[in-house]
């Protein structure tokens, strides 16, 4: 039995969860200024993304689709494809006093904007609770026909 | 006989309850991808189909069928001699966020409650027709 309409709302529940784990990260690595270890000299903790893609279905499936007779269409759902860093230039501030700090006192930190992250943990909330909502429709719906005939 | 539970409005609720379900899913397949970039919603036409084959065989046009044995055979008898079944469609005409994604939430969620609305309908009528099948067997009111 496959009741496909909700692993489409599971799938995006799982790429919303873990974009809202990503930017947990950002922001509990706000101020983190040793993350990488790069040729003797510590590197601060750069921003990290999401990039998500509609899935697309393997072929084996599209193989059987098309010897169904039925159109080949793109098994639905999301998912992360990758995770990628921000490559904007990282914050210098003036703190001769840091361990990091370099001959003229300034650190570099990290290219963190904790405004731009909360904003995104926002949107990333919304989008989940409207893919539970759309979860709870679709078990309702089967729910429902499970009373044909009753 | 078998006519019973296949023919007459069994069968045409029997293929609007597959389009609304069908329906649920692409809804939410474009919930799903409401952050995904170049992302584009599809949509479900069924409803239109419908009416255009209701009215074909209102006309009496197509009552003759070839039997088909394979969903690639041709349809004889008339286009469209059976019940047509719900088509998906993608909508590339309009882009709405900066990333050429063009869900609207609000839109999605509230066709979302509208179809739902339109399943439980289609199941309280099925459900009409079984009772009134269950009437007739039995013989009483």
């Amino acid at each position: 039995m496959k009741l496909s309409g909700l692993d489409i709302s599971a799938s995006a529940l799982t790429a919303q969860r873990f974009r809202m784990d990503v930017i947990a990260s950002n922001i509990a690595n706000a101020e983190t200024t040793r993350a990488r270890l790069v040729d003797g000299r510590w590197v601060p903790y750069r921003r990290k993304m999401v990039v998500m893609e509609p899935k697309t279905s393997s072929f084996s499936e599209m193989l059987r689709s098309e010897l169904n007779g039925s159109k080949a269409t793109r098994a639905p759902g999301v998912k992360v494809t990758r995770v990628v860093e921000d490559p904007t230039e990282f914050k210098r501030v003036y703190n001769p006093e840091h361990p990091d700090a370099d001959e003229d006192g300034y650190v570099l930190m990290p290219n963190v904007d904790i405004v731009k992250e909360m904003v995104d943990f926002l949107s990333a909330t919304r989008s989940y609770e409207a893919n539970v909502t759309a979860l709870n429709a679709t078990k309702a719906m089967f729910m429902k026909a499970l009373e044909i005939g009753k | 006989m078998m006519d019973l539970l296949e023919g007459g409005t069994l069968a045409l609720l029997r293929r609007s309850l597959d389009a609304a379900s069908l329906r649920e899913r692409v809804i939410a397949n474009n919930i799903a991808n409401v952050d995904t970039p170049r992302f584009k919603r599809s949509e479900v036409q069924f409803e239109q189909v419908l009416r255009q084959y209701l009215q074909r065989t209102e006309k009496g046009t197509s009552r003759t069928v070839m039997a088909r044995t394979h969903p690639k055979h041709m349809d004889a008898g008339g286009a469209g001699a059976e019940i047509p079944t719900a088509v998906v469609k993608v909508d590339h005409s309009t882009a709405m966020n900066n990333n050429l994604n063009n869900v609207d939430i609000d839109y999605e969620m509230a066709l979302m409650a509208e179809n739902q609305l339109y399943y439980y309908t289609l199941i309280q009528q099925v459900n009409h027709e079984i009772r009134s099948l269950r009437t007739a067997i039995g013989g009483r009111v």
